[in-house]
């Protein structure tokens, strides 16, 4: 009786637990498709069901946003940073584990060193340099720092451990040369772990924030992050209206998610199978 | 005409001596079979043949032709891996075909030489699977199409068997033996299955520690072996040691055994010395009934396998030999036996293990 007492007891908190988490986690969501529908007013008191708003806001972020523009800038962004994280980490992981040499591991550990560098130490450097090469307001300036990404580097080294080395002993023996085996073996091989990589980055791309605020500085290069953020600190911000902008930024990163899923749930649990 | 030539081949991993000055010789339509104790050095010496990995110092050759510093793919071999090595986005075709795609060979002579392959093996209705999709033995089936399809001169296997259950381990060696019937190429083939050893060979390469121990035949190197390692290594259950002291007796030199209460035998090794210490070996199955030697010996243990029974047995409390007999059923441990032997099949070895005849 006193067992099944218990058991009791403790599964009532273990899902209640769950469920405050769960509903923590939700509730941002929530609140942002609600909010939607609501005119800034009724937001500001609280109001957390669905209101007749959402024509009007929509429309209004419509005209106080060049959405096609802003959203473009972010996708560029976004997809040129991962496609250049995406190549350079890769290669660097399968170098890092399939080469021998008295240094490597010195040099990894002062890449993954490079980690703990927060980045408001780096940004003032990076500014410096931005501006020496006169990348300043462009999106070069944005994509580039996110190129050399430690974690991702680390990431592919981890996962190329996987990857079985008599693949390449059999494809020298096929007569592929190195690069030929990244290509044609490493790449198709380890694709969901390119998947994975694709999904963090591409969503570290596109939800970055403070480095793009620094350096974008006309309306013409700005992203949907930024655009965002300027429409919510407005002297009057309309929230209905951020809420819109919120739940549209929200798509793409939601798309990319989605179509990948399976191979980033696998990606992340080892991708050679 | 492949014929394949190893000379003085030495390969080291910074100071780390792993293969210690190989010379080989293999002659076309060989099957060699590289034997020996984990960690020898074979795969790294097929690795070698293979252009796997780099030669030290020395010489390789394939039909007269340096090869140290030829690329993989154009050195005529072909090679098997332990873990299949198939790639696994790949249907069973496209991994057969790839190398030949890659070396630029015409589409329908690559779906021609595929289909013979698949043929030979009988692939045929596996060939549009992924490997993941396929059985261990099925993998290796078409591991080795890979390789037949390039119409190589040389195969090279290593440990390929060792991922299959005994029962396909069994299938598999007796098809990798008609293969190499049907195809007469030349094949090295590492293992350290003796079973697969003596029965597959042309020739035995037993290796220890970097360094060839022996070459021979199965069966040479079964009766003849040229040390105690060899003597030791081919052979299951394994030949029995026994120490001795050589003696002057009456009619000629013998050997007196102290761990079996003085038990004499004579022996015809000339390279003897009277008064040195030496080892006496004899297999399990060369004792019997008759024999003009014989061990005073009490039955410690049996095995019955039914056809066969091994009995371990020792005198006193010395050293425990193994008795191989066809007619041991009727033994009980504890039994006193005498076990006979013909001294002629006894092999003699001197203290460092060099074989004396
Ligand atoms: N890349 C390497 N760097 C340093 N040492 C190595 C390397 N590869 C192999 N070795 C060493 O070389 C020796 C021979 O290895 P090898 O793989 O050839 O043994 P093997 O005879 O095939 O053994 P097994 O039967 O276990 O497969 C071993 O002592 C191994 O530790
Ligand atoms: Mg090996």
């Amino acid at each position: 009786m006193n067992n099944g007492f218990t058991r009791k007891a403790s599964a009532i908190l273990t899902y209640g637990f769950v469920g405050l988490m769960a509903f923590l986690s939700v509730f941002p969501f929530i609140w942002m498709l609600l909010g939607a529908t609501n005119s800034s007013i009724d937001i500001i008191k609280g109001k957390i069901l669905p209101g007749s708003a959402l024509a009007t806001n929509v429309s209004a972020f419509f005209t106080q946003v060049n959405a096609p523009l802003v959203f473009w800038n972010s996708a560029k962004i976004a997809i040129l940073a991962t496609v250049f994280t995406l190549a350079v980490s890769s290669l660097a992981g399968y170098g890092f584990e399939m080469f021998r040499s008295r240094h490597r591991d010195r040099i990894y550990s002062a890449l993954l060193l490079t980690m703990m560098i927060p980045f408001a130490a780096l940004m003032i450097p990076l500014f410096i340099m931005m501006g020496k090469a006169g990348l300043i307001n462009t999106h070069f300036a944005v994509v580039l720092p996110t190129i050399g990404s430690a974690f991702i580097v680390f990431y592919f080294r981890q996962c190329t451990k996987a990857f079985p080395s008599e693949l390449r002993d059999a494809a020298k023996v096929d007569g592929l040369k190195e690069w030929q085996i990244f290509l044609y073996i490493y790449v198709p091989v380890m694709r969901s772990t390119y998947a994975a990589a694709f999904i963090i980055v591409f969503m570290t791309a596109w939800n970055n924030y403070l480095w793009p605020l620094i350096v974008l500085q006309s309306n013409e290069t700005k992203t949907i992050t930024l655009v965002i953020s300027s429409l919510a600190s407005a002297y009057y911000p309309d929230y209905g209206v951020v809420m819109v902008g919120t739940i549209l930024a929200t798509l793409p990163t939601l798309a990319v998610f989605f179509f990948m899923q399976r191979q980033f749930v696998q990606g992340m649990l080892g991708s050679v199978k | 005409m492949s014929e394949l030539q190893l000379k003085h081949v030495r390969k080291s991993y910074g100071t780390f001596e792993v293969i210690k000055g190989v010379d080989l010789d293999i002659k076309t339509g060989e099957f060699v079979v590289f034997v020996g104790p984990s960690g020898c050095g074979k795969s790294t010496l097929l690795r070698m043949i293979a252009g796997l990995e780099e030669i030290t110092s020395g010489d390789l050759t394939i039909d007269g032709e340096r090869m140290n510093d030829v690329d993989p793919s154009k050195r005529g071999i072909a090679m098997v891996f332990q873990s299949y090595a198939l790639y696994p986005h790949m249907t069973v075709r496209e991994n057969m075909g790839f190398a030949l795609r890659f070396a630029g060979v015409p589409k329908a002579e690559i779906e021609q030489r595929v289909g013979e392959a698949a043929n030979i093996l009988e692939l045929g209705p596996l060939l549009d699977r992924k490997p993941k999709q396929l059985s261990g033995g099925q993998r290796q089936r078409v591991a080795i199409g890979r390789a037949i399809v390039r119409h190589p001169k040389i195969f090279l296997f290593d440990e390929p068997l060792s991922n299959l259950d005994a029962e396909l381990r069994v299938h598999m060696r007796i098809e990798i033996a008609r293969l190499h019937k049907k195809l007469a190429t030349t094949i090295i083939y590492v293992t350290h299955d003796q079973v697969e050893a003596m029965t597959l060979a042309d020739k035995i390469v037993v290796m220890r520690g970097g360094v060839v121990e022996q070459v021979g035949s199965p069966l040479d190197l079964y009766d003849d072996p040229a040390n105690l390692f060899v003597a030791g290594f081919i052979g299951s259950p394994k030949m029995n040691f026994l120490k001795g002291v050589v003696e002057t007796g009456t009619d000629g030199r013998q050997v007196r055994l102290p761990e079996f209460g003085n038990a004499t035998l004579p022996i015809a090794a000339k390279e003897a010395a009277p008064g040195s210490t030496v080892t006496i070996g004899i297999r399990p199955e060369h004792f019997g009934e008759t024999g003009s030697a014989s061990l005073d010996l009490t039955i410690d243990m049996l095995e019955h396998l039914g056809g066969e029974t091994f009995a371990y047995a020792r005198h006193g409390d010395g050293e425990m030999i193994i008795i191989e007999t066809k007619n041991g059923r009727g033994l009980k441990s504890g039994d006193s036996i005498a076990a006979h032997f013909d001294p002629a099949a006894a092999l003699v070895f001197d203290a460092g293990g060099q074989r004396l005849r």
